[in-house]
């Protein structure tokens, strides 16, 4: 019983929480972890709508605002994942090597129940991808975990640069040229794809171009060249309006893609895995291509049999903008915990570690000036923590998205779920599965004869 | 500090490179005396031994303790400030059967059939498996080689993980792998009817049954006639399990599935078994610790089974069963992608989610040597038990502690594996970008 | 051994499916209700004319398809068809904003290729035929329009079959001869649905809601190209015809609306994204989950139409019973509730919770002044008119729950002067029942389609006074994948021992039952069946009820073919 009126007291809270979502709090006596500027003891965080207004030393509580003692606790900037498949309904559009024109923002699920698990472990905002099954993918969305929320557009982080997924090695090619015998069936054909895409979007952008400049024409006549909305997409990409976030394991397909975006003057570009992303280090700093890597993820493919987990270390200590992602709705709980294994393979220090799941992924994102760090005017995206996040002991208490608390470990009932299916089977229990690669979701069909 | 320690990182690179230079690929352990002083001492199962030693000599713990002769000619160790753990074990792996996820020809773990107990791990794990290196380079010095897939899978076998040979890695037990029929939906993606889903059940309870009966009755056949039963491999393989002299590992998950287990272990009066999954152990904890059942459970890092369940189920189960009064092991499960080394991680977060630290630690140390019947030769810091044991400079749950040294049957391990490997290599890569 | 059991039997099929089937058609008899005049007077009734009013011992006049009169000081012409309809009420016929009924649907391609470039399917396999019109597959005699047109509905918006651009809408009468003699409106508006071809694109949602928009984005191109090149062709390229495009016209010109099926909430705000990129007129239809974002569907200004479909209820008896057994239960033994109890508990709870939302979503689309009509897309027929109580047990009010099966839908449709209401003038699409219509035990006596009558045959409840009779002579007939085909059974009770023999009307030949028993009002027996010096036992099933049976007849292993039954007359 109680149970349930907890549930209720919830749906309720959630309830206020969405129509007013930004949030007034003061933080008090935390150790501040601002990952940008130092660790400061007993520090007070104050929020005043949804921003963080003010990092000092006792600080009175304005009239009403609500206070967490943080005392003894550990006060950190809400992590971001860089790399995430939650809160969408659907991820690969497999039926074309190029789908620039889909976009995830279309199909955000803010239901999921994984959102709120996600905050369990401290994270406040999420890159959901669109899938790796092609060479070039669709558009990727930028969410805050407001979870609570019925409304789909109100996960989306406002004001964010667009992105877009790119995808090289084994997964486009056995999609395309294993499952549906059309290029790429090889690392030639995915940078032949890609190529190509980019000369079209350009003819493309240069023929509207010249179209709207004779429409200025008094008295023009003539056809408007046909409106292609995935050409369309890719010229934005040209034009520098699109981050590009490119799965990638190997080091050649990773110097492949740079050079296609040097030739073609990208140059904003994260690769996501780059398991072997260390291999190719000096050339990725030089260009400023920055990587969102796995702490410890391998030997699940052939492309991943050389892999280590000293590459996020190797990356970073190599001048290389890095950041560890999960991909992966069990991982993305406790990305603070994938930090900390850089200290052990490569001994990066605590604000490295920190980093790599906080300012480092905001950067990946274009979002480093909104959240990442705890500094005064940034978004108040927090997450507190009993223990220091990067011992193992440390476990998530408060997480907090634009001044909202949205997890709090201590009023936590079970069920957590907003919608429920009013035809739900209650006799049966589907167990959730283990290790299911999202990224290539959709496309199972296509190796029905493959052992995995 | 730093440019020391970077000097300090240097040398041992250029060291590291020196013996990968001379040795090819990994260098040779080393046998031997060895003495280590100086250390804090877990010894899991007598409690904690400050400024203590341990002595090894060829193979086995001689000594343990804080006023320890040191053998003459001994290998010194000065281990001040670093800590001596018993090596840990996980009790659920295809290490050494398995070297590529996606690649079934590098796959040896999964035999077709659904009867097939006389497949036998041992003999199919490659000794020289890249995972083995970076897993024991953790503190992970014994893994339970285990086959997967339907009802029968197979016969696992524990191993160390050093050696060149089945027998020089064999860890002194083996045990049949039942899948316990699954009687839920496996997935969303399962579109089977509620029906079918019974009547495959209903079918594979069915089939375990007659088997097991089919054993039960072999065993009587086979000692009436004084072991002149017939070639029967399945059945041969499934004897010493009637006769209770080696276990039944019977994975089970879900709720429902764990209480038939425990049913049809009652009814087939199935004398030695060990549950393994257990995911919804939590659920049913009490009917567990009551059958008496020993559980390896894991991985820990996993999301809840249920949409409902509270968010961090997974983590907590472990600890819920133990306080229940079930002798829990926990295992990583960490299959797909050979991340066995994470298995401490897995018993940490058990800790932050509500378990007791000390029976965590026992969890993959000496619980898991009890569980597998071999309690007297590893799983603890004790005179007379085999040499294996790390030393590190802290928690070893933590993610900042570093393992300083491993030692395997006495050998002690160089601390290399290919991912180091790859580190030395690249960190500082010659040429950089530009090759002049 | 199984596998040889298992080649047994499947030579055994052909022999089981030659006793159980006949060669005789059963020729399933069709109302025909012969129209002697298109004049009729319903006399004495209550009259709603719109909801909230009432006309008492009133007359209603129909002639030539229209309402003639309708008062209390009505003449009836002299060549009326009187119909004393005492105490029964007359309604405006009611309206279905959306579905499919008389839509025939297209059968499944057998084997389907996966074209060579699933990224470039032809147009049809990718769900972009806007251009398709749904009176080219519209059936007057499918079963669908009699189904709803007895439950009271006379007017459908209806749709064709297929998944993202299926085609033109239209507005169809339920009754008439032909697809034409249906069709009230055509084309009146541009069918959506947001979902995706099979392993071609688009695919996923996500595809489909960028194709929409660049479909649409082309078309007003083209569109405004074609009237620049209308104005003076001089010199300019001759624009390509493209009927794809061309649907989209009067859309873009807002003369019609897209109707999208939406039924959850974020398929409904997916829609709603697309009407602000593109600002089209929108049409929702088959609404169920929409109670969660009221305010957004206001705003938008959408039309409405809630699905008349609600998740089953949570059985009151069954409920009922079990508390009780708990009360007693707590009662005695005090005992506390184990975790998994108390965790069913709480699912149960917010299951029906959700269940509560999805009934109480017409009274709060209502309480938020949103004017809503209904749709019938995904319910079963059979399950409107107590579907439609519990909305109104939930707290819809019953004039609303009329105004949105009546008012609502035909100012929606643009078809407020010819119907909605009773009243002089308009078209003669009525609704008699012999007690209010939300009434639990309200029957449709009466529907008028255009003028023309359709009686209803209404079966009165057997009176079962609690003893089931197994006993004399019954025909049956059993559907079976060769057809349907009959016989007779012959049970007789000796002190209640029963004993049978069953034939089939080819033969005639009759066989002996085995294993005959009555258990409740479920009839179980076997018989076997020879030929070619084989024996296959086949067992029956049937539950009496009455004059009449239902059940499955098996036969081995091969599955069950329905059976149906009833007893001859004496």
């Amino acid at each position: 019983m109680k149970n349930l009126k907890l549930i209720a007291a919830c749906l309720f809270l959630y309830g206020v929480a969405q129509a007013q979502d930004k949030g007034n709090l003061l933080i008090k006596n935390g150790t501040v972890l601002t990952v940008t500027k130092g660790t400061l003891p007993e520090t007070d965080v104050l929020v005043k709508d949804g921003k963080i207004t003010q990092i000092a030393k006792n600080i009175t509580a304005p009239q009403g605002v609500k206070t967490i003692d943080a005392k003894g606790l550990f006060v950190m900037p809400g992590i971001i994942d860089a790399h995430s498949h939650i809160a969408l309904d659907a991820i690969n559009e497999m039926t074309s090597p190029v789908t620039a024109e889909v976009a995830e923002a279309d199909v955000v699920n803010p239901f999921q129940i994984n959102i709120y698990r996600a905050l369990g472990g401290g994270v406040t905002t999420i890159h959901s991808l669109h899938g790796s099954a092609n060479a070039i993918g669709g558009q990727c969305v930028v969410l805050k975990l407001r979870y609570g929320t019925f409304d789909m557009n109100a996960m989306k982080m406002e004001g964010v640069p667009r992105t877009i997924k790119f995808a090289l090695g084994e997964n486009p090619t056995r999609v395309h040229g294993g499952g549906s015998n059309i290029v790429p069936r090889t690392r030639m054909g995915v940078e032949f794809v890609i190529r190509k895409s980019f000369s079209d979007a350009k003819k493309y952008m240069e023929e509207w171009d010249a179209y709207n400049k004779n429409k200025l024409v008094k008295g023009f006549r003539g056809a408007s060249p046909v409106y292609n909305l995935r050409l369309e997409t890719l010229a934005e990409i040209l034009k520098g309006n699109i981050i590009i976030h490119c799965h990638s394991y190997r080091a050649d397909e990773i110097f492949m893609l740079l050079k296609v975006c040097k030739d073609f003057g990208i140059k904003k570009i994260t690769f996501q895995h780059a398991n072997e992303g260390y291999k190719v280090a000096p050339e990725l700093a030089a260009y400023g291509a920055m990587a969102s890597v796995f702490s410890d993820w391998w030997a699940y493919k052939f492309e991943v049999y050389y892999s280590t987990a000293y590459n996020a270390a190797i990356l970073t200590k190599n001048g290389v903008v890095t950041s560890i992602n999960s991909d992966d709705a069990e991982m993305m709980r406790h990305l603070y915990h994938e930090a900390g294994k850089t200290q052990k393979y490569g001994g990066l220090s605590d604000e490295e570690a920190l980093a790599l799941i906080t300012i480092n992924p905001a950067k990946q994102l274009g979002v480093e000036s909104r959240i990442g760090s705890l500094e005064v005017g940034k978004d108040a995206d927090i997450a507190i923590f009993k223990n220091h996040p990067l011992s193992i002991y440390g476990v998530p208490q408060y997480t907090i998205v634009d001044g909202i608390v949205r997890f709090d470990r201590a009023n936590d009932p079970a069920d957590m779920r907003l919608m429920v299916d009013p035809k739900q089977n209650l006799e049966e229990a589907t167990l959730s599965e283990k290790g299911v690669d999202r990224c290539m979701e959709g496309t199972e069909f296509l190796f029905t004869n493959d052992k995995n | 500090m730093k440019k020391l320690q970077l000097v300090y990182g240097m040398i041992t690179a250029l060291l590291c490179a020196l013996v990968f230079h001379l040795e090819a690929q990994i260098p040779k352990a080393k046998t031997g005396t060895f003495a280590l002083t100086h250390a804090t001492i877990e010894t899991v199962t007598k409690g904690t031994i400050t400024d203590g030693t341990v002595v090894i000599s060829h193979g086995k713990i001689t000594d343990v303790g804080t006023n320890v002769q040191l053998p003459a000619g001994a290998d010194v160790i000065d281990c001040k400030g670093l800590f001596i753990y018993p090596g840990m074990i996980d009790g659920g792996t295809n290490l050494g059967m398995s070297e590529i996820g996606s690649d079934p020809r590098t796959q040896d773990f999964n035999e077709i059939g659904d009867v097939i107990p006389q497949m036998s791990a041992l003999t199919a794990v490659n000794p020289n498996a890249v995972a083995i290196p970076i897993t024991r380079v953790s503190g992970i010095t014994t893994v339970l080689a285990s086959p997967q897939g339907d009802l029968y899978s197979g016969t696992a076998a524990l191993i160390n993980l050093h050696g060149y040979t089945p027998e020089q890695m064999y860890a002194g037990f083996q045990g049949v792998t039942l899948n316990f029929p699954n009687t839920g939906r496996r997935g969303f993606w399962d579109r089977r009817t509620d029906e079918e889903i019974k009547k495959a059940a209903d079918n594979a309870m069915k089939r375990m049954s007659e088997v097991w009966d089919r054993a039960v009755q072999y065993q009587k056949i086979d000692s009436a006639t004084k072991g002149k039963a017939g070639y029967y491999p399945e059945m041969q393989a499934l004897l010493p399990v009637v006769k209770g002299e080696r276990p039944l590992l019977i994975e089970a998950n879900a709720a429902k599935d764990i209480q038939s287990a425990l049913k049809w272990i009652k009814e087939k009066k199935i004398k030695n078994v060990i549950l393994t999954g257990v995911s919804e152990g939590w659920r049913v904890a009490d009917e567990i610790a009551k059958a008496k059942i020993p559980v390896i459970t894991g991985g820990v890092l996993e999301l809840p089974t249920r949409e409902y369940d509270r968010y961090d189920q997974a983590y907590a189960n472990a600890g819920q069963m133990f306080k229940a009064g079930v002798k829990v092991a926990i295992r990583s499960g960490e299959t797909n992608n050979q991340n066995y080394r994470n298995l401490p991680y897995h018993a940490g977060f058990a800790v932050a989610y509500g378990m007791d630290k000390t029976e965590a630690l026992k969890a993959i140390t000496i619980v898991p040597a009890e569980i597998f019947g071999v309690a007297d030769k590893i799983g603890s810091i004790e005179t007379g038990k085999v040499a294996n044991l790390f030393v590190c400079d802290g928690d070893p749950f933590e993610t900042k502690t570093q393992i300083k040294q491993v030692f395997i049957d006495g050998w002690q391990i160089p601390l290399v594996s290919r991912q180091t490997q790859l580190y030395d290599e690249f960190l500082k890569r010659e040429p950089g970008v530009s090759k002049k | 051994m199984t596998q040889r059991f298992l080649i047994g039997q499947i030579r055994w099929l052909p022999l089981v499916l030659a006793f159980i089937s006949v060669t005789g058609t059963f020729a399933q008899d069709e109302k025909q209700i012969a129209p002697v005049g298109r004049i009729y007077a319903l006399t004495n009734v209550t009259v709603v004319p719109s909801p909230g009013k009432k006309i008492e011992k009133a007359t209603v006049v129909i002639k030539d398809g229209l309402i003639q009169a309708v008062g209390t000081a009505v003449s009836i012409p002299t060549d009326a068809i009187i119909m004393k309809a005492d105490s029964m009420y007359v309604y405006a016929g009611f309206i279905d904003g959306l579905s499919r009924t008389g839509v025939i649907k297209p059968k499944d391609e057998p084997n389907p290729q996966r074209p060579k470039d699933p990224g470039n399917p032809p147009a049809d396999k990718a769900g972009i035929t806007p251009q398709n019109d749904v009176r080219n597959s519209l059936n007057p005699t499918d079963k669908s329009v009699e189904e709803l047109r007895n439950i009271g509905f006379t007017l459908a918006q209806v749709v064709p079959y297929g998944h993202f651009l299926p085609g033109t809408s239209a507005i169809v009468l339920l009754g008439g001869k032909s697809a034409d003699e249906m069709v009230l409106v055509d084309q009146s508006g541009l069918y959506s649905e947001l979902s995706g071809a099979q392993n071609v694109y688009p695919n996923t949602v996500m595809a489909v809601m960028a194709k929409w928009r660049e479909l649409y984005r082309n078309a007003s191109l083209t569109k405004s190209y074609q009237a620049l090149y209308a104005s003076n062709r001089s010199a300019l390229t001759r624009p390509l015809n493209d009927r794809v495009e061309e649907a989209f016209y009067p859309v873009i010109d807002r003369k019609i609306p897209v109707v999208f099926k939406a039924e959850k909430i974020l398929e409904t705000q997916r829609v709603l994204t697309l009407k602000n990129d593109l600002g089209f007129s929108l049409t929702i239809g088959d609404l169920k989950e929409g109670y969660p974002m009221i305010d957004k569907v206001k705003t938008s200004g959408a039309k409405i139409f809630l699905s008349l479909d609600l998740p089953d209820e949570v059985k009151k008896n069954e409920k009922k019973s079990k508390n009780k057994n708990d009360s007693l239960k707590t009662a005695k033994t005090e005992k506390p509730k184990s975790a998994a109890e108390l965790e069913k508990q709480g699912l149960e709870k917010r299951k029906n919770d959700a269940i509560v939302k999805y009934t109480g979503q017409a009274a709060d689309f209502h309480k938020a002044g949103i004017v809503f009509g209904f749709s019938a897309m995904s319910a079963k027929t059979k399950d409107i008119q107590s579907n439609l109580r519990r909305m109104i047990a939930a707290g819809l009010p019953e004039e609303v729950a009329l105004a949105a099966l009546t008012t609502n839908p035909a100012k929606m449709l643009g078809l407020e002067d010819r119907l909605g209401t009773v009243e002089n003038g308009k078209m003669a699409n009525l609704v008699v029942s012999d007690k209010p219509y939300f009434n639990e035990k309200a029957k449709v006596r009466y529907v008028f389609v255009d003028g023309n009558l359709y009686k209803l045959d209404i079966k009165e409840p057997k009176k079962s006074n609690g003893s089931v009779v197994a006993k004399g002579n019954w025909s049956y007939t059993t559907e079976t994948p060769n057809g349907t085909n009959n016989g007779k059974l012959t049970i007789n009770d000796d002190n209640g021992t029963l004993s049978g023999t069953i034939s089939n009307s080819t033969s005639g030949k009759g066989t002996e039952m085995k294993d005959v028993a009555l258990d409740g009002n479920t009839l179980s027996f076997s018989f076997e069946y020879s030929m070619g010096g084989n024996t296959m036992k086949i067992d029956v099933s049937v539950k009496i009820d009455g004059d009449a049976f239902e059940g499955v007849m098996t036969p081995g292993k091969f599955g069950s073919f329905p059976m149906k039954g009833t007893r001859d007359p004496k």
